[in-house]
């Protein structure tokens, strides 16, 4: 420690010695913001001490503790910190010190208090630029002037307030105005003949007035003054035939000037004026035809001249060959072509400009055109020649262009002006369009084929489902599969929980006369004559099996034509049940099916043997399925068409078949809804359904529902008025009404439709079923009630299956059984 | 005889001869030697004829640029003085289209001949001037070869105008004289380069307007 100690002593001395020291105090000079955003301050070094001094400066704001180093001491110049816009609060009292330092020790200046907002001091204004004018005889100075530049452009919106000096140049004293905040100033009143000095200075807001700027002098002119000497432009010909010159005019000293255009030609001694001052414009000389000579030089001057005397321009020499600048090109067409093999090419073309003549061979001009895309930024040049035409090809496709076009003689004079920006859209290449769509209708074509080979492979499947079904079990709990084989209905129905079913009657007897209906008012009158009938058999048909949703029953088409019109009427109702009834089949559907599917197998059979009689069960069958479904798919469409007619029943059938398993699987699925709904048609329609299958084909034999169903249709006329009419064998139709409650004949069998709307029915002999007819008649008029009757007929649905059992049991079944009795 | 009806145009014309250009002219046609020999139109060789001109005349124009600042207004510095300026020439439109073909055939060239003595002249001076650069030597000479061929190809065309009679042959005895041509030439010498190669770039143009004008005139519908 000592000897360090002592060693720094030494180096002390020895420092000493040789006059080495601390750093002088260094002082803060000022501190300057020039726009209040930003500040900057500057020091004076003291003496360094005869060494290597570094200055650091610190500054600490009045609101924290912490003392920071200048940010930047570099773009102020030497010995200055800048403090920018992040370092710069103007709502702080800033504490600056500077520190000068050596190997010696350190100085520190003496704190400087710095306010932003006190500190401000703009820099002087610049360009300051004067101009003596002269207007209703009074002479005044123009003075213009820029704000002051600031490093930092973006921050350049300052509002300065002016302030401008001038005086005689040999005087001392100044005149000031004030100016505002505009960056122009005239000055009045001013001593002609003299010479002025003018600064100009500025402010911001409350700040200092900034430096002024560098003088600006200006020479008054007295009235003793000739005017400037003009200056001549530029000489043009357009045309080759004839030229004009303009000049511009210096300042007119005051006073009215003249100008007077003079010229002599190449090896002539006289001098001409100005043929035309008139026809281009002011300040301008036109030669015509007749005072234009070629391969000559013109020697032109201006002379300006008031009153004070006259100045004479500088000469210009000017060879009219030479200053030849046609007008642009007029006329510019864009064509597109579109030959068949090839791409698309743009065909440019254009005239010359009106004024030259270019049949005379005197002039002949060259093209150049140039284009780019519309976003493009260079321009592609084409220099064409003389032809006035030109194709473009390899353009890009889908692209705008914009063209323009300019001329020019030949081997002198100059470009004209670019005519005027032509735009044409060239269309995406056509071929590749074409691929396009071919791809696209490639594409499409090979899906349409998949999907269709798909469903061949997928009706593939079904057909072998068709002929060889898979044989589910019966799913529905609690029913008794043997019981279910041995085909006893009533037992079956009872384990169901259906009453009541009515006995088994024999077919063959309501098989008797002929009924003609007529079905023009069907849509209306059939839910009404339903009415009573599905009620009846939802009392009935439970007993049977009432796990099956309404698909049809074997009561009647009648049954399902209703459901039908339910279902136009009441959507909503009907597809709460139909999705309950969906459930349902789930269910139960499946063991019935099975033995639907099995009878219809014998009903083909039946039908090639073309037993009618025998068959109709299972036809019937079949329908009443899908009758089930299409009310599902009725629920959503509310409009049903017209009748399928040729829809046979047989046909249905089959349709069913394959719609069978899709439908109970996915319900909304729309393919299948719609086969469902053109056989929903079909059944639709039919108040006399069944009646109409028989028409189209003879397979499908059976009036059986339809028996059933003859009553009610009957009961539909009764609806609105008694329709059913009796119609003779001897085929005198609508003789009279039939009124059902006073006949004593009833119509069980349909033999024939007439007319799609025409029921031809035979008579039955049997009494009860006029009963029946009556009753139903009678019973629920209303919509409401046919909905309920709608539900309940759901359960009658199970009836089918008991039909086949019953027909494949006995080859034909008699509907009556089904029939409602009291 | 300016008046004389237009025969129908030469591109057409099936009585049209073969011409066949030889020697000088037949830097002037597009093929030389005979091989080359086809059936040539008027219209073919005014065509010819006007574009090796303008040939000339870009010569001209950058001998003249080379050895003159392109400033227009130096144009005028000295009070120059052309050997031709002395010959009557139209200096404008009206004038040059109302001139008679054969006179305005024989003016181009009158001009021609007369360039043809000092252009061989001004080779052979500026060959010992070593301070001009090469290539204005070369060009000078190309010059004066090229304005030998234009002579002969102009030449070539009035006969066969005159032949087929387009124009007549009333000013074929008009033919410069001897005389005059040295007496031009004795001008020309005096010139400086300068002077002359400016001189000469405004005969070049003006010979190649003058066939422009006489080709339109003489064939109207031969892209004028």
């Amino acid at each position: 420690n000592v000897l360090g100690l002592l060693g720094n002593i030494q180096l002390l001395d020895f420092c000493t010695s040789l006059g080495q020291s601390y750093p002088g105090k260094p002082k803060i000079i000022r501190c300057r913001s020039l726009e209040k955003e930003t500040f900057s301050c500057w020091w004076k070094p003291g003496s360094d001490g005869r060494l290597p001094t570094n200055y650091t400066l610190f500054y600490s704001k009045d609101s924290e503790e912490n003392f920071y180093e200048c940010p930047d001491y570099r773009t102020s110049g030497p010995n200055s910190c800048y403090f920018d816009k992040n370092h710069t609060n103007p709502w702080t009292t800033y504490n600056i010190t500077v520190m000068a330092t050596n190997e010696i020790g350190s100085n520190s200046s003496d704190p400087q208090y710095v306010d932003v907002t006190s500190i401000v001091q703009p820099d002087a204004p610049v360009n300051l630029s004067l101009e003596t004018k002269t207007s209703a005889g009074i002479m005044y100075l123009w003075a213009k002037w820029s704000p002051p530049p600031l490093a930092d452009v973006s921050s350049n919106s300052h509002v300065y307030h002016y302030e401008l000096q001038l005086k005689p140049e040999e005087k001392e004293e100044w005149e000031t105005i004030s100016v505002g905040v505009q960056t122009q100033c005239k000055v009045t009143m001013l001593q002609a003949g003299v010479k002025y000095v003018v600064q100009v200075r500025c402010m911001l807001d409350c700040g200092e007035w900034s430096e002024w700027s560098s003088e600006s002098h200006i020479q008054i002119p007295n009235g003793e003054s000739p005017p400037e000497k003009p200056t001549i432009i530029k000489c043009r010909s357009p045309e080759k035939e004839t030229f004009t010159c303009w000049w511009k005019p210096g300042s007119d000293g005051g006073h009215p000037t003249n100008y007077t255009f003079l010229y002599s030609k190449e090896g002539e001694q006289q001098v001409y004026e100005c043929p035309d001052y008139r026809t281009a414009g002011p300040n301008s000389c036109y030669f015509d035809k007749k005072h234009t000579s070629f391969w000559t030089i013109y020697n032109i001057t201006v002379k300006a001249t008031n009153k004070m005397g006259s100045n004479v321009s500088d000469p210009h020499y000017v060879d009219v060959t030479y200053i030849v600048q046609p007008d642009p090109p007029v006329n510019v067409t864009l064509e597109l072509k579109k030959p068949i093999n090839t791409k698309p090419y743009l065909v440019l073309s254009w005239s010359p400009p009106p004024l030259a003549d270019v049949r005379s061979g005197w002039l002949t001009l060259e093209y150049e055109l140039r284009l780019k895309p519309e976003e493009g930024e260079e321009w592609e040049t084409v220099f064409v020649g003389q032809q006035t035409q030109y194709k473009m090809f390899s353009l890009n496709p889908g692209k705008k262009y914009i063209v323009q076009i300019h001329c020019k003689p030949d081997h002198h004079g100059s470009w004209s002006e670019w005519s005027s920006e032509k735009y044409i859209q060239i269309p995406t290449d056509f071929r590749v369009k074409d691929m396009v769509v071919w791809i696209i209708v490639g594409v499409l074509s090979s899906l349409i084929c998949l999907i269709m080979s798909w469903t061949m492979v997928l009706k593939g499947y079904r057909m072998i489902a068709f002929i060889l079904p898979p044989v589910p079990g019966p799913k529905i709990k609690g029913i008794d599969t043997h019981l279910l084989e041995t085909g006893k209905s009533e037992e079956l129905l009872s384990a169901l929980g259906c009453h009541g079913f009515p006995p088994t009657s024999d077919c063959e007897e309501l098989l008797i006369e002929y009924l003609e209906v007529e079905d023009s008012e069907d849509q209306q009158l059939m839910p009404s004559h339903d009415n009573g009938h599905p009620s009846k058999n939802a009392k009935r048909i439970p007993k049977e099996k009432d796990s099956d949703s309404g698909r049809g029953s074997c009561d009647s088409p009648s049954v399902l034509s209703e459901k039908c019109r339910e279902s136009r009427a009441l959507p909503s109702t009907l597809q709460t049940q139909d999705v309950r009834d969906v459930q349902e089949n789930k269910e139960g559907k499946r063991s019935w099916e099975t033995e639907c599917i099995a009878s219809e197998q014998k009903i083909l059979l039946f039908n090639n043997e073309s037993t009618k009689e025998t068959t109709w069960p299972a036809t019937q069958l079949p329908d009443n399925h899908l009758f089930a479904y299409h009310s599902i798919v009725d629920a959503h469409k509310i409009t049903l068409s017209t009748t399928n007619v040729n829809i046979t029943s047989f046909l249905v059938g089959n349709e069913e078949h394959q719609s069978q398993y899709p439908i109970t699987e996915t319900l909304h699925d729309d393919m299948e809804k719609q086969r469902e709904m053109e056989n929903l048609h079909s059944k639709t329609d039919q108040t006399t359904v069944q009646v109409i299958k028989n028409r189209p084909n003879d397979k499908s034999p059976f009036l059986n529902p339809k028996l059933m169903d003859y009553v009610e249709v009957h009961k539909v006329r009764q609806d609105k008025e008694p329709a059913v009419l009796l119609k003779h064998k001897e085929n005198s139709r609508k003789s009279d009404k039939y009124t059902v409650p006073g006949t004593s004949k009833e119509y069980t069998k349909v033999s024939t439709v007439v007319d799609h709307n025409i029921l031809v029915l035979m008579p039955d002999s049997r009494i009860h079923h006029t009963s029946v007819i009556q009753e139903p008649a009678m019973e629920m008029p209303q919509n409401l009630q046919q909905g309920q009757a709608e539900k309940n007929m759901s359960y009658c649905l199970t009836v089918p299956s008991e039909c086949k059992r019953e027909t494949s049991g006995s080859e034909y079944m008699d509907p009556s059984s089904f029939m409602p009795f009291k | 005889a300016a008046l004389t009806p237009l025969p129908p145009p030469a591109g057409t014309d099936p009585a049209t001869p073969l011409l066949c250009r030889r020697g000088a002219g037949a830097a002037v046609a597009a093929v030389a030697g005979d091989a080359g020999c086809r059936l040539l139109t008027v219209a073919d060789l005014f065509d010819r004829v006007i574009r090796h001109s303008g040939r000339i005349h870009s010569l001209a124009t950058a001998l003249c640029e080379k050895r003159l600042p392109p400033r227009d207004n130096e144009l005028g510095k000295s009070a120059r003085k052309c050997h031709t300026s002395g010959m009557l020439t139209p200096n404008g439109t009206e004038y040059a289209q109302k001139i008679p073909r054969e006179e305005l055939t024989h003016l181009t060239l009158k001009l021609l001949q007369a360039w043809k003595e000092p252009l061989s002249h001004f080779n052979q001076h500026i060959e010992h001037h070593q301070e001009l650069p090469d290539d204005s030597l070369s060009k000078a000479k190309q010059i004066s070869n090229m304005v030998h061929e234009l002579k002969t190809g102009v030449e070539k065309v009035t006969e066969k105008m005159q032949s087929m009679g387009i124009i007549n042959n009333s000013l074929t005895g008009m033919a410069s004289s001897e005389a005059t041509g040295l007496s031009i030439s004795n001008e020309a010498n005096m010139m400086s380069d300068s002077d002359f190669i400016h001189c000469f770039r405004r005969d070049s143009n003006k010979v190649q307007s003058y066939l422009k004008i006489l080709k339109c005139r003489i064939m109207p519908e031969n892209s004028c």
